[in-house]
């Protein structure tokens, strides 16, 4: 029997997932990190609290690998805004040229998630409904239901503080949750979050106490932009099938004023 | 070697301890202590009989590397009520309890399954189940839904719309933890819980092997201990002695052992093949100490061994020895011959029989002979039963076999044309879910899901352009669609899923009309785009991230290895029709399997000659003639060439299993064609007569060779008892083909072997003719030692004792004289006077006037113990036609004999 039941996971949860890791996986501010938390409580607050009002992802690269080093490389720009504790997002693909100009809105709403795909080469936009959460995004090693570990993981459900460790020198908090995402494929994730930034630098996201996804930031990759840090890059590895995806981040702006006809239905892939 | 026996006899206790510390080891070997388990390993997997380095299993595991497993189990559950909201909801819970199984990392049905429902602008993306749940109205469509999407048709809904199926993919599951959980009855134990007694079939790969591990490891529970009850059975009513009988089972047990050691030890998993060598261990020992006992209880009629139990090991060892070493030796050779087959399984099996049969032999002359010895089996002195019966039975078939030698050797002559010609007819296959009985509930689900969801087999081609994004080229795209197109017409295929079908819903569903017709984008960037945006974990599967490669999965409705080759073969040759820069190959576990068989079938004839023609050279040597070795293999090769022909007949695929039984039998029959031509010669020499030896002997072995041959049948008709089918047939038509060769060896070996005098080399080598016969008797000038003992074992060597007359004058025979030692005196009688000729010694000719015609013109008398070598003029021929060589030499020397005679008699006369 074929195993090719589940098919069509459409660009929803992919732009979703992406925007979700912008707005909390790379960004924190310093001012909160800087004093030390004590509970599991604290570093959630000192993590939730860094996510600017507004973000502007100059340029972000994903990058996928399957096991055998086949790569596909997608480049573009993500623009994210909070209004009234909802998020509003959108992602423009830059490159590569035949997926040119392709465009993902995202917006929070109290009857649930909107979600609208621009495919230039169609010139159709499509709203999505009932995707499902586990799925790849755009082929790579991410998914909606992980990246909403990393957005709410540390958000209703009950949070577990382990002991703290050290890691290349750098004193880390080690939180462990249980997904609160219904269906997703893991039964707990663990995050090392550095003491300093407040930054997840390491997520296992495990099954059965066995790691099977892993995200990495490396220190080095850290950046400051005004009072938030960042990751220049991500690694997302597939510890069980060998594939992984790089993420990387050239520059972001946050905290500036963004026009709504990035976020419109009707409007947000057109220009530039 | 005779001092080894003499240490064997001569300290039993110490050979039974040396034995019992190897087996100590070999235990230990075998079974882990702390970990309370065996360390012998099952491997079920009958693609993994294939080397790792084959084109086909490589280029397998590189699609597997690149996709990602793709083996699931297939759940399919009866739900009469299946599109309704409460069998939908049914699907919901099923799904979440297989969910829940360790190890269990997905599972696709209809709960996981988009519907894909279109409306103006929106997409719908929802599950089934989910749209049952959030509008119940159209469920009522579903089934026309799943109809019409070729990545579902047949796929998440039987034809008849009463069965749902699961896909469950436990890749965190190892095959031995899937074996030792039993994940089917924890699959069907899942489903009671949900479905109650809903009917429910499960197959796939995983499924197939654990069930393929079960199988093997019963079989093995199973054939072993029935076959050790079959010794004792049989040992008992043989023997009528409880000691015999537990030694001689101690002994195969200890083979048994030490080969379990070894396959532990050379890390040789107990696989469809080898699974095959502990009972055919037990079976082989079993035989080997019959020969044995059947010594030991022959020493026991002979009264000056009675009381000398040092003598009486030396006598069984001398009796048994030659026989059981050649036995070992044409049997391992035949084994050894599968080495040249490319199979590790193969190969393996060839080490571990063959190593299985030296240890049998080795604890059978050693072990064995050492336990009777300590046991006191010797006071236990017992009539064989039925030896008269096969006595009598030995005496008719022997007149038997003499007055219809022609139409016996005629007959097996044109049995192997005639057998050959039907064994054109094979053909190398194997039907693997067929290697169940019908009645299993692995064959039964594995019909079921087959017949109701068109297919239960995977193949895949796998498709390589070797150049970025060239699948998202429109016109490539519409090769590959008009290839699933011929695919799907192929009767052998269910389903055909690929890319291009994703990329046509997606197509569909980002058109925005449901209803609409399935076609391909016309632009690259539309391809492109709707892959990247919408494709998801299922496009991963299916296509590499840049479009250079992909899989098209086809659903097979056959697993026969003959229609999948037929298949392939078409598939093949349709994909070398594709334009560049299409490069198509097909993969998957049955074309793995029909691989195997291919392979298994391509060496199969190459190592019958191979053991052919070691057993040739092995009888060519041991009668130290090319023809009688040739003559000897004759009763071997018709029941071999008969196996063939009832293949062929009967339409029995040459298979993994049943391929390996004509090596097996070609080893193990010629055993007992030895026994009785060895026999035959030493009682044919002895009686200067072929006609009473061939009685003789067939009287002297019809005993054991039965008593072995029932032994070898039971023990291979135990595997009839198998749950695996191919042992089934590997037992019987192994039992049947020994059969064959018992009848062969009771009927043409002595039809031939009545007119052939033979020379063993364990005679050459046996035969004393005193110091250099060759350079001390006139009449071996020139010839080698080695040729010297051939004329003297094709002559009669005799013994006589002091006084004894050797030949009176006047008397008329032909025979001559040559004498080997002792002192004879040559006189005649004249005027009643005793007067004294000449007295002869070592070399001395006698008797040669008789030969040329004459009366004997003189007395001959043995002044001391006297030995003679006697010959005639039909031992002469015999030389001549068998070695033309040493007759030659013979000749010439008699002649010269004859000539200085005449010179020395001329001169007398002068």
């Amino acid at each position: 029997m074929h195993v090719v039941v589940r098919c069509q996971e459409v660009a929803r949860r992919a732009g979703r997932a992406l925007l979700a890791l912008s707005l909390c996986g790379l960004a924190a501010t310093a001012a909160h990190a800087a004093a030390a938390p004590a509970g599991a409580s604290a570093v959630l607050e000192c993590m939730r609290a860094n996510v600017p009002k507004t973000l502007t992802v100059r340029d972000i690269q994903l990058s996928a690998s399957d096991r055998k080093g086949s790569t596909r490389t997608l480049q573009g720009r993500i623009y994210a805004s909070r209004e009234d504790d909802k998020l509003r997002a959108m992602i423009r693909i830059a490159a590569p040229a035949d997926l040119a100009g392709a465009a993902y809105l995202l917006r929070e709403r109290e009857s649930g998630d909107e979600m609208y795909v621009y495919m230039p080469a169609l010139q159709k936009v499509r709203r999505i409904s009932g995707a499902a959460i586990d799925g790849s995004l755009w082929g790579t090693d991410l998914s909606y239901a992980d990246v909403k570990q990393l957005t709410n993981a540390f958000s209703g459900a009950q949070p577990k503080l382990d002991r703290d460790e050290t890691v290349a020198g750098r004193a880390m908090h080690v939180l462990s949750v249980a997904p609160t995402v219904a269906a997703a494929r893991f039964d707990r994730v663990r995050a090392w979050v550095d003491a300093r930034t407040c930054m997840a630098l390491r997520v296992d996201f495990e099954q059965a106490g066995v790691a099977q996804k892993r995200l990495t930031i490396e220190p080095g990759d850290l950046q400051q932009s005004g009072s938030y840090w960042y990751a220049t890059q991500i690694l997302v590895s597939d510890l069980k099938q060998g594939s992984k995806t790089t993420v990387k981040v050239t520059g972001i702006t946050p905290d500036k004023e963004l026009a709504d006809r990035l976020f419109g239905p009707a409007t947000f892939y057109l220009g530039n | 070697m005779q001092r080894l026996v003499l240490r064997i006899a001569t300290r039993p206790l110490l050979v039974i301890m040396l034995c019992l510390l190897i087996s100590a080891a070999a235990l230990l070997a075998v079974f882990d202590p702390l970990g309370v388990r065996l360390r012998t390993e099952i491997d079920p997997s009958i693609e993994r009989l294939l080397p790792s380095q084959d084109s086909s299993r490589a280029l397998y595991e590189r699609v597997r590397e690149q996709f990602g497993a793709g083996d699931a189990v297939i759940v399919a559950v009866q739900l009469d009520d299946l599109f309704t909201p409460a069998g939908m909801a049914r699907v919901e819970q099923l799904q979440a309890r297989y969910a829940a199984l360790p190890g269990v990392s997905a599972v696709l049905s209809l709960a996981t399954a988009p519907a894909l429902y279109t409306s103006e602008d929106d997409l719908d993306l929802s599950t089934f189940t989910q749209q049952a749940r959030a509008h119940p109205e159209r469920i009522a469509g579903f089934r026309q839904r799943i109809a019409d999407n070729p990545l579902y048709r047949n796929t998440l809904v039987s034809a008849d719309g009463r069965k749902a199926a699961f896909a469950i993919l436990a890749d965190g599951v190892s095959e031995r933890q899937f074996l030792h959980d039993d994940y089917p009855a924890l699959i069907r134990a899942a489903t009671r819980a949900v479905a109650g007694d809903a009917p429910v079939a499960i197959t796939g790969t995983q499924v197939g092997r654990a069930a393929t591990a079960r199988a093997l490891i019963d079989s093995l529970k199973f054939t072993v201990p029935a076959v050790f009850a079959i010794i004792l059975v049989l040992l008992l009513l043989a023997f009528r002695s409880w000691r015999a009988t537990l030694a001689a089972a101690a002994t195969v047990g200890l083979a048994l052992l030490w080969t379990l050691a070894s396959a532990v030890l050379l890390d040789m998993p107990f696989n469809l093949v080898t699974a095959i060598v502990p009972a055919l261990v037990v079976t082989l020992g079993l035989s080997y100490t019959i020969y044995l006992l059947s010594a030991f209880h022959d020493a026991l009629t002979r009264p000056w061994l009675e009381n000398d139990r040092t003598a009486r090991t030396r006598w069984v060892l001398n009796r048994a020895g030659l026989g059981l070493l050649l036995s070992a030796a044409t049997t391992s050779a035949s084994f050894l011959s599968l080495l040249t087959n490319d199979l590790p399984a193969i190969r393996h099996f060839a080490v571990l029989a063959s190593l299985g049969s030296v240890y049998a032999t080795l604890l059978s002359l050693s072990f064995l002979p050492s336990l009777l010895a300590l046991t006191g089996c010797a006071r236990r002195r017992q009539v064989p039963p039925s030896q008269g019966m096969l006595a009598a039975l030995a005496v008719r078939l022997a007149a038997f076999d003499q007055k219809y030698r022609r139409w016996i050797i005629f007959g097996a002559l044109v049995l192997i044309p005639l057998d050959a010609l039907f064994a054109l007819r094979i053909h190398a296959g194997a039907e693997f879910s067929k290697s169940f009985p019908a009645s299993s509930e692995v064959r039964r689900d594995y019909e079921a899901i087959n017949r109701d969801f068109d297919g239960a087999n995977l193949l895949s081609i796998y498709i390589d352009t070797h150049v970025n994004d060239a699948l998202t080229d429109p016109a490539t795209v519409g090769q590959l669609d008009a290839l699933q197109e011929w695919l799907r017409a192929q009767p052998e295929v269910g389903a055909v899923v690929s890319y291009v079908d994703h990329l046509k819903l997606l197509n569909r569903g980002f058109g925005g009309d449901d209803g609409a017709p399935l076609h391909i984008p016309e632009s690259a960037a539309a391809i492109k785009q709707l892959l990247v945006f919408g494709g998801g974990d299922a496009i991963r599967r299916v296509v590499d991230p840049r479009f250079r490669s992909a899989l098209i999965q086809l659903r097979i409705k056959v697993d026969g290895s003959r229609q999948v080759d037929a298949l392939v073969q078409r598939i093949d040759h349709r994909l070398a029709a594709m334009p560049p820069p299409l490069n198509g190959v097909v993969t998957g576990s049955p074309l793995l399997a029909t691989r195997t068989v291919q392979e298994i079938a391509a060496g199969q004839f190459l190592s019958i000659a191979i053991a052919t023609l070691a057993i040739w050279a092995l009888l060519s040597f041991m009668f130290t003639s090319i023809r009688a070795g040739l003559l000897a293999l004759l009763p071997t090769v018709v029941p071999v060439a008969i196996y063939f022909g009832t293949l062929g007949l009967l339409g029995i695929d040459l298979s993994p299993t049943t391929c390996l039984i004509a090596c097996i039998v070609i080893g193990i029959a010629v055993d007992d064609t030895i026994q009785f031509l060895a026999r035959f010669n030493a009682d044919a020499r002895a009686g200067a007569a072929e006609a009473p030896a061939v009685t003789s002997a067939l009287s002297a072995v019809l005993r054991p060779v039965t008593l072995s041959t029932v032994a070898l049948c039971s023990g291979f008709l135990v595997f009839a008892g198998s749950a695996l089918e191919t042992q089934v047939q590997f037992g019987l038509l192994s039992a049947f083909t020994l059969f064959l060769a018992w009848i062969m060896n009771i009927t043409l070996t002595p039809a031939l072997g009545s007119k052939l005098r033979i020379v063993t080399m364990w005679d050459i080598l046996r035969l004393d003719l005193g110091e250099s016969p060759q350079y001390t008797i006139p009449l071996l000038s020139g010839l080698s030692l080695r040729q010297a003992r051939v004329f003297a074992l094709l002559s009669s060597l005799e013994k006589h004792p002091a006084g004894t007359r050797l030949i009176r004058e006047g008397d008329l025979a032909r025979d001559i004289y040559v004498v080997v030692d002792g002192q004879l005196e040559v006189w005649v009688e004249r005027h009643g006077e005793h007067k004294r000729l000449s007295t002869l010694t070592r070399g001395a000719v006698i008797g040669e006037a008789g030969y040329f015609g004459q009366r004997r013109t003189a007395n001959v008398d043995t002044l001391s113990a006297v030995r003679v070598l006697r010959f005639d003029s039909q031992d002469l021929e015999r030389l001549r036609l068998r070695y033309p060589r040493i007759a030659a030499l013979v000749l010439r020397n008699l002649n010269r004999i004859q000539a200085e005679r005449l010179a020395r008699a001329t001169a007398m006369l002068q």
